[in-house]
């Protein structure tokens, strides 16, 4: 076993730079190509509907499938790592800004329509001004996504520490993977801090976006590596599977299905477990703090560097998919369930305590009742990411279909990999779309309340899903909320500003899912952005 | 005000970024060199790497930048699309290699001509033969590599075992993952690269107490240096000779690094068995 010399340490501030300038880079381009997308949908440009489409369909490729496709195509390196971030973010920054600027007041929108504006005209002097903080704060949290995402495609040669976590582990060199795994934490949890200074001072995150030229600027050899980049796909067509590979394909999305599923109840128990003695009404402070500080570790870590470590302790195979997505599930199922718990209405509570009832039948009669509907959405939530999870961590050796990507993928055998590439999408899709009727039937279940009646129902409904986190609900692990986003702001929610437009707006905004522009924490609380005038 | 000024650092920034990208890339004035992962792949493993790195500079009279992937796949994508112009690539990758992109074979190991795959297992497990693995759970190890798949696989088929009905495969991705995986039960045998297995032994990273061979496949020809195919001559003659003047006991701290005594030149000629037995088994 090798030293930890100071040596080691500084060899590792090339892959940590690089790891950086990918997430910086990739959201750069992100921005660049997803906010002029955003706007066209926004204001309804030619072919906005395809565009919306488009976006929505690229971003269920899960970002490591991505990956693998472009180190096959643009060859190894921080180039891949761009590029595969480039297009998951680019669907994202241009799924979630549309949604955004949908929801800008209408009424100040309208009038600059009639000074006889055009659509650039409309989005810099009306949309972008009126949801720039909105803006702000879901692409810092669409960045501290990223640089999760850039620590992960590493694992499947993308550069960074991602790469260098592989290469530790499978070297056998166990103390250096340690290691590397706490400055990756740390990467993770200094992101998250320079997220809130940004929120606070925006201009603080001109920084990032100087990084990522200088990282364009250095991988630009590889980037526009294009004639490769073309031949290789063209051999890729037709996707194709061989007989044998057709036969042994149920198999493979059973294993994929069984490490989803599995993986999640297990997320669910350990979330069920660690959220109960979590919660601020349930267990002195000094609990709290310690087992916060237990699931933020679990969910500071991606599934896919867990899968690495358990690949190894586990072996090779489902088990160690299962368990990767119930540790890091269990960490975000936690900390969900344990904001569940604190936020139950009070008196039923109050009035079971009254009885004279124990602290244990007070939890177990009031407020786990109380919570359950929640804690139901939550889990469908994780099912739903877990489905791409299962896909992914297969990618490192969990088996499943994942499994089968990356060994056609290891022996050329392009056609066939881009056939799992497209089953992966479909699986991906599909689930997505079976999750959205689930949740729609929960919430029309809710006792038939009228769906409009206020922005502040509307907010609290759309508080529950707001952890579906494009990323995964990891991010901003740094602190607990006090309490969900929307229900303590100061300012109407941009859809009760809404509620009070005009009629063919709202039926068209209707296109979007009304719980979109939700999705994403907002940290206004702590850290008011100034507001556009 | 503030907005303005905002707005004009992200002029000032977007701009950078668009001269940046349109400006051509200058010609890479020092020689790329990769390595297939073998034995891992990391920042660190180049460090280890950096007497082999400086002794070819040294020689080539040029900056030299060793790489080493995180996969097989990836080293040879990397000398299709250029970003490599050197590779230490295993048989099968050779093949794939010289298949897709024309890749020219320079030198290998004496050794390489008589390579050899072990199968291992743990020292109690009663295993013997390679008929005795049926309805055992067996590790492979990249499944692009000559002596961590191919071979075994062969050897495995030509004892009367099918790999994909008669056992439980993994892949485990390289040599040292395949023996710690044998070493701490995980599965009930493997089969690796004689070589990477002597230095796991030699450098006590696999405990001999439990682990022992029962297995060696007749011999075959794997690992081979190789040049992309647009690499000037002068260039592919300069590598080759700096890798056949390293003597023993001279450059000891190299040949240890590259696992070997010392170097001849390489040909495709001789990889005309192995080619059978890949298309055989349909890995190529």
């Amino acid at each position: 076993m090798t030293q930890l010399s100071p040596h080691f340490f500084g060899s590792l501030l090339v892959p940590v730079g690089q790891t950086i300038g990918m997430a910086c880079a990739g959201m750069l381009l992100a921005l660049v190509i997803g906010i002029p997308l955003a706007i066209a949908v926004a204001t309804r440009a030619p072919g906005a509907r395809a565009i919306a489409a488009g976006l929505s369909a690229l971003r269920a490729i899960p970002d490591l499938t991505l990956a693998i496709l472009a180190v096959v195509l643009l060859g190894l390196g921080p180039a891949a790592g761009i590029a595969a971030l480039a297009v998951f973010y680019t669907a994202m920054v241009g799924k979630v800004s549309a949604e955004l600027l949908l929801a800008a007041p209408v009424p100040p929108v309208d009038a600059l329509r009639a000074t006889g504006s055009g659509r650039v005209g409309l989005a810099t002097f009306g949309l972008i001004p009126a949801m720039l903080p909105d803006l702000l704060s879901f692409g810092m949290y669409a960045f501290e996504c990223a640089m999760r995402a850039s620590i992960i495609v590493g694992a499947v040669g993308a550069g960074g520490i991602g790469t260098e976590l592989v290469g530790a582990i499978n070297a056998l060199d166990y103390a250096r993977a340690a290691a590397i795994i706490v400055v990756l934490v740390a990467l993770i949890a200094a992101v998250d801090t320079f997220g809130i200074a940004v929120r606070r001072y925006p201009r603080t995150g001109f920084v990032l976006l100087a990084i990522g030229v200088l990282t364009l600027w250095i991988d630009r050899p590889q980037l526009f590596a294009l004639s490769h980049a073309f031949v290789t796909f063209a051999k890729m067509l037709p996707p194709q599977l061989s007989l044998p590979e057709l036969g042994a394909l149920p198999r493979l999305l059973w294993e994929t299905a069984a490490i989803a599923v599995v993986g999640t109840a297990l997320g669910a128990l350990l979330g069920f477990a660690f959220g109960l003695v979590c919660a601020r009404n349930i267990v002195p402070f000094a609990v709290v703090a310690l087992v916060r500080r237990v699931l933020d570790t679990a969910r500071a870590i991606p599934e896919v560097v867990w899968g690495l470590i358990l690949v190894v302790s586990v072996g090779i195979g489902p088990l160690a998919g299962i368990l990767a997505l119930g540790l890091h599930s269990g960490g975000v199922l936690g900390k969900l369930y344990a904001e569940a718990f604190e936020n139950v209405d009070r008196p039923p509570v109050l009035s079971i305590a009254a009885t004279g009832a124990s602290k244990l039948s007070t939890v177990g009669f009031a407020i786990v009742p109380l919570a359950w509907r929640t804690l139901g959405v939550h889990t469908l939530f994780r099912l739903e990411w877990n489905v791409r999870a299962a896909a992914v961590v297969g990618m490192i050796g969990a088996g499943g279909i994942g499994q089968a990507l990356f060994l056609s993928q290891q022996l050329f055998f392009y056609k066939a990999m881009a056939a799992y590439v497209l089953i992966t999408w479909a699986i991906v899709l599909a689930f997505d779309a079976f999750g959205e009727r689930a949740r729609a039937a929960r919430l029309s279940a809710e006792g038939g309340r009228p769906r409009r009646r206020s922005g502040r129902t509307r907010a609290r409904s759309r508080t529950r899903s707001s952890d579906r986190s494009l990323c995964d609900g990891s991010a901003g692990t740094g602190r607990f909320r006090e309490r969900p986003p929307f229900e303590g702001r100061a300012a109407p929610s941009a859809s009760a500003r809404r509620s009070g437009a005009r009629k063919s707006r709202r039926s068209a905004s209707r296109s979007m899912p009304p719980n979109a522009s939700a999705r994403y924490p907002s940290r206004r609380r702590t850290s008011p952005v100034p507001r556009a005038p | 005000m503030e907005r303005t000024l905002t707005r004009g650092t992200a002029l000032v920034l977007f701009g950078a970024g668009a001269v940046a990208a349109a400006l051509p890339a200058r010609a890479a004035a020092s020689l790329r060199v990769g390595m297939i992962p073998d034995a891992g792949a990391t920042q660190v493993s180049i460090d280890e790497k950096a007497p082999l790195r400086d002794y070819l500079s040294a020689k080539i009279g040029r900056p030299v930048e060793l790489v080493i992937p995180t996969n097989y796949n990836a080293t040879v994508e990397a000398l299709g699309n250029g970003s490599l112009d050197f590779a230490y690539l295993g048989g099968l990758t050779y093949l794939k290699a010289r298949q897709a992109y024309g890749v020219m074979p320079l030198v290998q190991r004496i050794s390489d001509r008589q390579f050899h795959s072990l199968f291992i297992t743990q020292t109690g497990s009663g295993i013997e033969k390679l008929t005795d693995l049926r309805g055992k759970r067996f590790a492979f190890g990249d499944v692009a590599s000559t002596s961590g798949h191919l071979m075994p696989d062969y050897a495995l088929r030509g004892a009367g075992i099918d790999p994909d009905k008669d056992m439980t495969v993994r892949y485990t991705g390289n040599h040292p993952a395949t023996a710690k995986a044998v070493e701490s039960g995980t599965v009930d045998a493997g089969a690796l690269d004689e070589s990477v297995f002597k230095a796991l032994l030699d450098g006590g990273q696999i405990d001999k107490t439990k682990v022992r061979v029962f297995f060696t496949t007749p011999p075959f020809v794997d690992y081979v240096w190789a040049a992309r195919k647009d690499v000037p001559a002068a260039d592919q003659t300069a590598l080759a000779n700096a890798f056949l003047a390293l003597k023993s006991p001279a450059d000891d701290k190299i040949l240890t690094i590259l696992r070997g005594t010392s170097f001849v030149r390489a040909d495709d000629a001789e990889y005309a068995t192995l080619r059978k037995i890949a298309l055989q088994l349909k890995l190529l």
